[in-house]
């Protein structure tokens, strides 16, 4: 059983894709939650958005390719052009204005882009985990894009990141993927999750999404540049999917706020929920004239 | 002495009448302070400044007619707009371009007429038990007594003071009577007299002038509504629900009419501020920091699993005496736990010690205000008068747990110890919901006890003191977790705590656990004695007689009576050498020179002097004179005067001990020292033992709780 079920839920055409969003709440913010890499979906959420909603309006969408969305197998659709199109095609179906806009992961890339690009409709940013191309990757990944094409026999490690291997062992990458997702002992029920959602879709359209090409550290630093609201990075010191200097450079370039869990992984949403909620809450809490002031 | 001075002060002058001006830290954003001038002035504020002033920056501004500021006599010279003028003024005076205003009662009327006439200056409005005319209801007893305002009144009692002749003609009976109305907590003796003696500083003839001046051009009730609908700024409303001045529901109608947020503490009168000030504090900051959008700061957040064990020790800083014996149990302390992070939130002069050991000293430790030079300049000639001293010490008190606070949240320690930390202690039994880890609470007496100088009064005042700390501790048993009494149950004096409240001794074997003596060394070898001895140049011969009063400024009265002694003991001691030890803060210079008279600013290693010469004259503190049990040296102690510890606490537990000769200082001659040095230098003494495993004990009943 869901801990909180949605108040209303949809589909919205974007892109002449599907894509199916839930509102939970309500309140005079709204915070997105954006998804992530497609290997999972909104429900990665789940321990935030009770909380959340009882304070904030909170919207979730399914990116496209898991979830509720279409699991479309054409790499234009998984573009940061196509994904913050998604962004913005739930916010009006949802008649959002602005939003404060909560990302995982590669989900900070299409956040930054809208920051940068539509100002107006972003309140501010909370990034957990990013990773994105601001500094370089961490060594073990290291080169894990330009192998991925290669064929290779019996891959350990990184080397399971790799498109032959995921036609024939996709639930392998994904049992392996999110063992380094979670380094924090006693971590099975989150990996369990993770990889359950995983299941719910594919290796063609996980695939299908390494054909488009990724945004580059220049274009990043010019996105930096141009967010003008407030930002919150939070990142594990034991992440070994996107490296803590990622956070500490995006905080800095973006004039955001850092808070390292020491002891933490990729995914802290997951891992330390508690945290992560009170920090979100916080934050939003703080933007600037929050307080209602009469007509 | 202020927990924290003004970095800048000033004066403004638009209509020929001076007022005050402070300005305390450079945060942004600034935080203008007005008080309800003239009953008070800007120390009102004390409790909340030194917290404030270290994020943002706060202005305190005087009121006219109170303070440093003028003392005009005539109402239009205390209107509305006379003191909403004094508050722009000293925003341009100070370059403030915009700032929060925070007002306490009828300053608000002020404030929002401020505000209505400039509204791109004022960013927010923290309305304290706000005294905004028509909203809400009035109190009864303003309207019964408003319209005989201009009588005279025969014999006036109660709210009938309220009244222009009575406040002129009986200005303190009217000031006690309301500060007594308003102060609806008990235990409120210290902000009472506070409140009372920043009262008197003005004159009734200007309070009743404040009072006519408030109403010239008084506005309609549609004026003042339209006034605060219109003042379209985040406010925040803080209101006892007790306030017998403002009507709790004056509070929650301009909550509700500027649209702003309400805080109601239940249980608080008017003057929350002073009563509440760690919740005032809390409320302020992060509503200041959410309307403005301060960013939160960096941290990091270790999780649970990955956490080494932690405690922060929070030695206390009045004097040095504290700090071997919490080292000595820091030391046990990491014989049971080697993993223990022990950091360490202390002030000079526990820090030198601190550091000469090695140890970590947390980085807030420099923000934290001085109890040591507190104390020092509460002392005159050979007199402290402790207990007064520490009522006094309050705003210093709130300002360095306000500190702990935050060092405790963002540490994440397991435990805190605090020797004597009555900040901790005091603060997290008013505000338990801020109680984070565990909580050690040592301590080496128990019980506030009243000197004769201070009569009836003073019998009342500590008796006020005890009950609110047995009250906290029945209330709120699970703020210490652990509560450790240096010494044994014979070392508690046989008093009782006050008239119908329990006997110390009683009480206390209820609540704590004791753990001995805790000198912090081991006491020397007779081979070690000798050794030092000789290597100290003392003599064979000689009969030595140390003197010294420690590292405070107090006690050149003592050392020049002492010294006066010198020559006449000599007559009859040839071979009686005294080395003073003046201390870093006593100049010798200007004392008498005598052959065999030696002065010394500092020597090292003190302890071993004390332990090895014939006779030690000392003050009356407990660890000094406890030492001298300990190497079971023979020793004369003159107490402070007016120091209730000294001449109680610590002299019933060095009798049991049967340790060195008590000696008062005001009614001794330099011939009965003379006397005494003749007597005792050399002599056998029969003390008792001094334990020599109290650190251990301590360090196990400590380590139990990690």
């Amino acid at each position: 059983m869901r801990a909180r079920h949605p108040d209303s839920e949809g589909f919205v055409e974007s892109e002449g894709l599907s894509i199916g969003y839930e509102v939970f709440g309500g309140g005079d913010v709204t915070l997105l939650l954006l998804p992530t890499w497609t290997i999972i979906h909104s429900r990665f959420w789940k321990l935030q958005v009770p909380y959340l909603a009882r304070h904030f309006r909170v919207i979730t969408y399914d990116g496209p390719g898991n979830g509720r969305s279409d699991r479309t197998v054409e790499p234009q659709m998984y573009s940061l052009a196509a994904q913050t199109s998604h962004a913005i095609d739930v916010m009006d179906a949802t008649d959002t204005a602005e939003a404060v806009l909560v990302s995982l992961s590669m989900g900070s890339m299409w956040s930054l882009m809208l920051a940068a690009n539509q100002p107006d409709r972003v309140l501010g940013q909370v990034f957990i985990g990013p990773s994105l191309p601001i500094t370089p990757p961490a060594a073990a990944r290291a080169g894990i894009e330009d192998a991925f094409w290669a064929e290779q026999i019996a891959p350990q490690g990184w080397d399971k990141y790799n498109a032959h291997y995921w036609q024939t062992n996709y639930e392998d990458f994904a049992e392996f993927f999110f063992s380094e997702c979670f380094p924090e002992s006693h971590s099975t029920k989150q990996r369990e999750d993770c990889v359950g959602w995983a299941m719910e879709t594919t290796s063609e359209v996980l695939v299908a999404k390494a054909r488009v090409d990724d945004v580059n550290h220049e274009t990043v630093v010019d996105w930096c540049r141009r967010v003008t609201s407030p930002a919150l990075v939070i990142h594990g010191d034991d992440d070994r999917i996107s490296p803590l200097s990622r956070a500490r450079r995006l905080a800095e370039a973006t004039g955001g706020s850092l808070v390292t869990v020491q002891g933490g992984g990729h995914i802290p949403l997951a891992r330390d929920p508690v945290l992560v909620n009170l920090l979100i809450k916080d934050f939003a809490d703080r933007l600037p004239g929050r307080q209602k002031t009469p007509a | 002495m202020r927990a924290r001075e003004p970095d800048i002060e000033g004066y403004v002058d638009h209509d020929g009448v001076p007022v005050y001006y402070e300005v305390h830290g450079t945060g942004e954003p600034t935080l203008m302070l007005i008080p309800a001038a003239p009953i008070t002035h800007s120390r009102m504020w004390k409790a909340l400044v030194p917290d404030l002033a270290r994020r943002y920056r706060i202005i305190t501004i005087d009121g006219r007619g109170n303070g440093r500021s003028g003392r005009p006599t005539d109402p239009e010279s205390h209107s509305r707009a006379a003191n909403v003028a004094d508050i722009v003024a000293v925003l341009d005076a100070t370059d403030t371009d915009r700032a929060v205003l925070v007002a306490h009662c009828h300053a608000n009327g002020w404030a929002i007429e401020a505000i209505a006439a400039n509204p791109a200056r004022v960013s927010a409005l923290v309305a304290i038990d706000p005294g905004i005319p028509y909203l809400g209801k009035p109190q009864p007893h303003w309207v019964e007594t408003g319209p005989h305002w201009g009588e005279v009144i025969e014999n006036p009692s109660g709210w009938q003071l309220n009244n222009r002749h009575a406040i002129t003609t009986q200005h303190r009976r009217w000031v006690e009577f309301f500060f007594g109305e308003q102060l609806v907590e008990p235990h409120s003796t210290k902000q009472y007299e506070d409140a009372v003696s920043w009262a008197l500083e003005s004159t009734g003839e200007i309070l009743a002038a404040g009072d006519d001046g408030f109403e010239i051009d008084f506005p309609d009730r549609e004026t003042v509504e339209a006034v605060c609908r219109d003042l379209r700024i985040p406010t925040l409303v803080i209101h006892g629900d007790l306030d017998v001045c403002q009507h709790v529901e004056r509070g929650k109608t301009f909550a509700e009419i500027t649209g702003g947020e309400l805080i109601v503490i239940e249980g608080a009168g008017h003057l929350p501020l002073a009563r509440e000030p760690v919740k005032v504090n809390r409320a302020i900051t992060k509503f200041v920091d959410r309307i403005e959008g301060v960013p939160m700061r960096q941290h990091t957040w270790r999780r649970g699993l990955s956490r080494r064990k932690r405690v922060l020790y929070v030695s206390s800083p009045i004097g040095l005496g504290h700090a071997r014996r919490d080292v000595a149990i820091a030391k046990e302390l990491r014989k049971l736990r080697p993993d223990l992070e022990i950091d360490w939130l202390a002030q000079d002069p526990v820090t030198r010690v601190l550091e000469a050991e090695g140890e970590t000293i947390h980085p807030a430790s420099e923000w934290l205000a001085s109890e040591s030079a507190h104390f020092a300049s509460e002392a005159t000639g050979h007199d402290l008068h402790c207990f007064q001293a520490l009522r006094r010490m309050d705003e210093i008190l709130v300002a360095n747990f306000m500190i702990f606070q935050e060092v405790m949240e963002e540490g994440l320690y397991d435990l805190s110890l605090g020797d004597e930390a009555w900040d901790i202690d005091h603060f997290w039994h008013e505000n338990p919901e801020l109680k984070r880890g565990d909580h050690v609470w040592m301590t080496d007496f128990v019980g506030f006890l009243p000197m004769p100088s201070g009569g009836d009064h003073e019998e009342y005042l500590t008796a006020d003191y005890n009950a609110e700390m047995i009250e906290h501790i029945a209330r709120y048993p699970r703020i210490r977790d652990l509560a450790l009494f240096v010494g044994s149950p014979d070392d508690i004096v046989p008093e009782v705590f006050g008239p119908g409240l329990p006997k110390i001794r009683d009480w206390t074997e209820e609540h704590f656990q004791f753990s001995g003596y805790i000198t912090g060394f081991e006491p020397p070898t007779d081979d070690e004695m000798a050794s030092w001895r000789s290597q100290l140049g003392y003599g064979e011969d000689e009969k030595v007689c140390v003197v010294t009063v420690g590292g405070s400024g107090v006690g050149r009265d003592l050392l020049e009576k002492v010294i006066a002694a010198y020559p006449l003991a000599k007559q009859s001691m040839p071979e009686l050498r005294m080395v003073v030890v003046a201390g870093p803060r006593i100049d010798p210079a200007g004392l008498p020179t005598h052959d065999g008279l030696e002065y010394h600013g500092y020597v090292h290693g003190l302890y071993r002097h004390l332990a090895a010469c014939d006779l030690a004259i000392v003050q009356g503190g407990l660890t000094t004179t406890m030492e001298l049990a300990a190497t079971r040296t023979p020793f004369l102690y003159f107490p402070l005067r007016n120091h209730f510890e000294q001449n109680y606490h610590v002299r019933h537990r060095l009798d049991r001990y049967r340790a060195g000769r008590y000696m008062e200082y005001a009614v001794t001659e330099p011939e009965a020292i003379a006397a005494e040095i003749i007597a005792r230098a050399g002599a056998p003494v029969d003390y008792l033992p001094v334990e020599t495993d109290g650190a251990a004990k301590a360090a196990k009943m400590i380590a139990d709780l990690i």
